[in-house]
């Protein structure tokens, strides 16, 4: 007799369904031994991977087997990994700033260049694209369409930028409020992140709900191979 | 009412305005504080103003007074004399003065320097002064009027100290006599014995008025001089000296008595020859056995060039009952140590005579017993102390010739009278101070004036009292001594270590306040604690009724401002886990139920949203064996979602283009969820269709991975997932940069991954397509890139796959199975939503109509 792979991993997922699914009667030792095994496989693997994916790739090879220039340039890296090994003194863990500054520095340039250049530019001319009819017509989106598409945009834009707005003046009653106009916009633009919020939640619940549908899914089809065993 | 204070000393009560009190003249105000009125002190520039302080006759002391009114009558009698002597001038006596009386004797003190009873003790020469009748008139106005000095005499005696009147030295008791009073003793013995024929007038005073304050060793004193006066002086003419138990000289005086015979005078020291002429010429003129040049050198001739004084000393030496030296340097004790007595002072007389064997004996003896006895701080102030510390000198300068005395110090030329006969040196008592007779006509009570006190005191001895032992239930306490005396008293052991004396009497510890636990501190002064009740004053605030309004308007607003505002809370679901359960049951009933239906409900959506028919045409225009780089980025949580989203995008891309696929993640689980998804939805597909893809594994660094990885993708990721080299596989055939792949794929589950690659890879990858598979969570966040086109395609969630999955020819997929549960679940969670909305809308309907109603 004996036990193929899909059905070991079957009753193993079987179990760890069931495990994670005690999570409806609260916080259990069943949820918690499923959180646990998780946890620690992932460490594991992911460990495994930092050896065997970057370590001996990145490092080792050009160090042994590489050309003098790539050992040189894996020397460099090798010299950080020294230095950030230093926190562990507490006399030599100001050497190990030279490598953060590193890192944060370059970290920081990339993040803002790629932010500047990737994200903020781009969506600013795509909101003023929305206008554009000959750009909508080339995409066979019609005026009308476009119209709508740009004004919803731009007012959605505008108005929930207001909602944030939050500079008040004191009243004759000695209340705090936003001026008329902006307490009107504002509450558009409230409906505005609503809408967006709603979209999001939607989406999550339908991700949430593809991820049930999976799990039972791969129940019954346990069931059925069990059955059919 | 007029404020009235006590004075802090005697207890009067004084009005509050004086400065001083009426009784005592104490000061009635802290002494802290300034003078004030008359007595306000001068200031510095300001010219004092003259006063008259005729009123404070009253209260000087009586010996102030009596100086005062000598000082008065003398400047009558001196100013009479000037008269009469108009060449000769007077300074003139401030008669207002309050220190007038003191004046006289402070210019008597300009000439002599040393005092008339420390010269006539050492013996040091005084120099001249005036006529006898003009200095004994002065010393009169100094001390006071003679008919002040018997009453003052009585005062005294009745003010006898108990500590005088039991002090009574014995000579059994002779090592605890106290070596100040036996110097004075001696001195007293010393004293001119003409002195003895007057002392009777003396004696009966002190005997009748006050024989019984006067302290024991005084009254034993007037007896022994009372028998010296009965007694005749035992004067051995054979060997012209006295009986040695008569003398009180040191024994190394006698020894030195005793080498110098008649014959070898001139062996004897010229100090020693210079105290002997002193004694033979004017103290005693039994002293007549040796005849030596230095005694006929006296001329009794030159007695009309002494003063009266000692002119009746001259006549009274002649005497030879007499003794020359003062009563009350006499010694007393003359059973008593001779030891006790400085030698210096003996030495002037009764120490030549000695016998010559008894002081070879006791000579080395001797002179240690003197110096043992002589009290250290005498020893210092007697400049002879030299004669006893340097005996050898004193031997060497015996074989000096006489006229080596110049080379002596001028103490000791007073004694060679021989060589400077000056009248007024030839005794060391030729100056009459305390201790002296004064000139004739004037009674013994005048004698005492010129005393101190204390010492006037000590002369109150009566004849027949006899010596009382002194015990040591008689010794005085230390404590009831004056302070005076106790700093006078020599001190022969040494001082103890810091004794209570030094510190303080008040033994009483602070048991409170700051000041606790110290020792010694001064109490507070009685009189000047508070004499009346402090003043009440009212603690309530005086405010107007506008200040009120005020003030209550003030707390109104800070009571506004401080009042807890009530929020609107929203009433806690009761049952939630009942409802959770109920949700849980709806779902999962209706998803199960679903999954087992055999046919399907719903049917696959129709229209193809913009983004989703993007990545269709991406997927169609990839060309053949085009190398596509695959990017994986999502949780194997997420694994059901993305895979039945990306499999009908990869089956179609497949189906067409049979493209060289490369798989990278920049997460740690991606590498692995590409294996499964090629070993898993795309392998039911291209199971045998020779699908042949690269896993380059985990692509470490974040965005600074993809960034590089975007600038240089064959040196970041030189190697597979199993380390074998990537770039040279049929893969990547062909591609050395991100932009020489035909399009790029990305599966995320997270918008930041997907902006991330966005970003990073903007420029780098060109105009090559960018098709982003993604969960249905993340798509509104990537929603904006596709419409800013810099993603070519989406496929997002369930829905995308389903779409995509109309233009498979029909091909079965995942999310055909997934769909009938997946609308259902949508459908009941929109009616929960709505629902729920309604439900809420209800209760809020409700609670207004309730409100409302309350209303």
């Amino acid at each position: 007799m004996t036990f193929s792979p899909d059905l070991i991993i079957g009753v193993i997922s079987f179990i760890f369904t069931i495990l994670i699914f005690s999570y409806l009667i609260g916080d259990n030792p069943l949820f918690r031994i499923a959180v646990y095994l998780f946890v620690g496989v992932s460490a594991g693997y992911v460990a495994a991977i930092a050896v065997w994916q970057v370590l001996i790739p990145r490092l080792g090879y050009p160090l042994w087997f590489g050309s003098l220039n790539e050992k040189i340039f894996a020397a460099v890296p090798l010299l950080g990994v020294l230095f950030i090994f230093m926190k562990a003194s507490s006399r030599l863990s100001g050497v190990a700033r030279m490598t953060m500054a590193f890192l944060v520095g370059a970290g920081a340039a990339v993040i803002l260049a790629g932010a500047v250049i990737g994200t903020l530019i781009p969506q600013v001319e795509a909101t003023i694209n929305f206008f554009d009819l000959n750009a909508a017509a080339s995409r066979n989106i019609g005026f009308m369409e476009a119209i709508g598409n740009g004004s919803i945009v731009l007012a959605g834009t505008i108005f929930s930028l207001v909602y944030f707005h939050f500079g008040a003046s004191p009243k004759a009653d000695g209340s705090m409020r936003r001026p008329k106009v902006i307490e009107i916009i504002a509450w558009v633009g409230r409906i505005f992140i609503g809408i967006t919020l709603g979209a999001i939640f939607a989406g999550v619940y339908a991700a949430a709900l593809t991820a049930l549908i999976e799990r039972i899914s791969s129940l019954i089809n346990f069931f059925k191979l069990f059955g059919n065993f | 009412m007029a404020e009235i204070i006590k004075c802090p000393v005697c207890g009067e009560s004084n009005p509050a305005n004086q400065e001083f009190c009426q009784h005592c003249q104490s000061r009635l105000q802290p002494g802290s504080g300034p003078l004030k009125g008359v007595d306000a002190p001068i200031k510095p520039g300001q010219i004092p103003t003259k006063k008259n302080t005729a009123e404070l006759e009253p209260i000087l002391p009586q010996w102030l007074r009596d100086a005062r009114d000598s000082a008065r009558n003398t400047e009558q009698q001196e100013g009479q004399q000037a008269s009469q002597k108009p060449g000769q001038t007077q300074p003139a006596s401030h008669t207002e003065d309050l220190l007038a009386g003191l004046r006289s004797q402070a210019a008597d003190g300009d000439e002599d320097e040393t005092p008339d009873w420390l010269a006539s003790i050492t013996g040091a020469a005084p120099k001249p002064k005036k006529s006898t009748s003009e200095s004994s008139e002065v010393r009169w106005v100094e001390l006071g009027d003679k008919a002040d000095f018997a009453q003052e005499e009585t005062a005294g005696d009745a003010e006898t100290p108990s500590w005088l009147a039991s002090l009574t030295p014995t000579g059994s008791q002779a090592d605890e006599k106290d070596e100040l009073t036996e110097w004075f003793r001696d001195a007293d013995d010393s004293k001119p014995t003409e002195k003895a024929a007057e002392t009777p007038a003396v004696d009966d005073i002190f005997s009748t008025s006050a024989a019984d304050d006067t302290p024991d060793w005084l009254r034993r004193m007037a007896a022994e001089d009372d028998a010296k006066k009965a007694q005749p002086p035992s004067f051995d003419s054979s060997s012209n000296a006295f009986p040695p138990e008569a003398s009180e000289s040191p024994d190394w005086l006698r020894q030195i008595a005793a080498d110098s015979p008649a014959d070898e005078l001139k062996d004897t020291p010229d100090w020693l020859r210079g105290m002997e002429d002193k004694n033979q010429s004017t103290d005693s003129a039994a002293f007549t056995g040796p005849a030596s040049s230095e005694v006929e050198a006296f001329d009794p001739s030159s007695k009309d060039e002494l003063p009266a004084w000692l002119n009746d000393q001259g006549e009274s030496a002649a005497k030879p009952l007499q003794d020359t030296t003062p009563k009350w340097l006499k010694k007393e004790a003359e059973d008593s140590g001779t030891g006790e007595l400085p030698a210096w002072l003996s030495g002037n007389e009764e120490t030549i005579p000695l016998p010559a064997a008894q002081e070879e004996e006791n000579l080395p003896a001797k002179d240690e017993d003197a110096l043992a006895g002589l009290p250290d701080w005498l020893k210092a102030a007697a400049p002879q102390a030299s004669i006893f510390e340097q005996p050898e000198e004193k031997t060497a300068a015996e074989a000096e010739p006489a006229d080596a005395s110049f080379d002596s110090p001028d103490w000791l030329n007073t004694f060679t009278t021989a060589e400077t006969p000056a009248p007024e040196k030839e005794t060391p008592f030729e100056v009459p101070p305390a201790f002296v007779e004064e000139a004739k006509g004037e009674t013994t009570d005048e004698l005492f004036t010129e005393m101190p006190d204390w010492l006037s005191n000590a002369m109150d001895l009566p004849a027949s009292s006899s010596p009382t032992p002194i015990t040591n239930t008689d010794a005085i306490a230390p404590g009831e001594l004056p302070s005076w005396v106790q700093a006078m008293r020599p001190v022969d052991e040494p001082l103890p270590s810091l004794s209570s004396s030094f510190v303080s009497s008040d033994q009483t510890l602070e048991s409170r306040g700051a000041l606790a636990g110290l020792q010694g501190v001064l109490p507070a002064v009685p009189g000047y604690s508070p004499t009346s009740k402090p003043k009440p004053y009212s603690i309530r605030l005086q405010t107007s009724d506008e200040q009120l309004a005020h003030a209550e308007l003030l707390e109104q607003i800070l009571a506004a401002e401080t009042a807890p505002v009530p929020i609107a809370s929203f009433s806690t679901l009761r049952g939630s886990r009942g409802l959770r359960w109920f949700l849980f049951f709806m779902v999962f009933v209706v998803v199960i139920a679903a999954l087992l239906l055999p046919a399907p409900i719903f049917s696959m959506p129709v229209g193809v949203p913009r983004e989703v028919g993007g990545a269709v045409d991406v997927a169609r225009a990839i060309p053949a064996d085009g190398a596509v780089l695959v990017a994986v980025d999502y949780e194997a949580s997420r694994v059901g979602e993305i895979e039945a989203a990306a499999a009908p995008f990869f089956d179609q891309m497949i189906f067409y283009s049979h493209p060289r696929l490369t798989f990278i993640s920049t997460n740690e689980t991606g590498a692995i969820l590409a294996e499964r998804f090629v070993s898993g939805p795309l392998a039911e597909h291209y199971k045998n269709s020779g699908f042949s893809y690269l896993n380059l594994g985990y692509l470490p660094g974040g965005q600074l991975g993809i960034h590089a990885f975007a600038q240089n993708p064959h040196i970041i990721s030189p190697l597979d997932m199993s380390l074998q080299p990537a770039w040279a596989s049929a893969s990547l055939e062909g591609v050395s940069s991100l932009s020489q792949f035909a399009a790029l794929v990305l599966i995320t589950d997270n918008a930041e991954s997907a902006r991330v690659w966005i970003e990073q890879t903007e420029s780098a990858r060109g105009n090559i397509p960018f098709v982003v598979i993604t969960s249905a969570q993340a798509a509104p966040m990537i929603q904006p890139y596709y419409d800013s086109q810099q993603v070519s395609g989406m496929v997002a969630g369930l829905y995308g796959g389903a779409v995509f999955e109309q233009n498979n020819a029909g091909r079965p997929g995942t999310a055909r199975n997934y769909w009938d549960a997946y609308s259902l679940g949508m459908l009941l969670a929109m009616s929960l939503v709505l629902g729920g909305g309604l439900w809420n809308l209800a209760l809020g309907l409700r609670d207004r109509a309730s409100a409302r109603e309350a209303k």
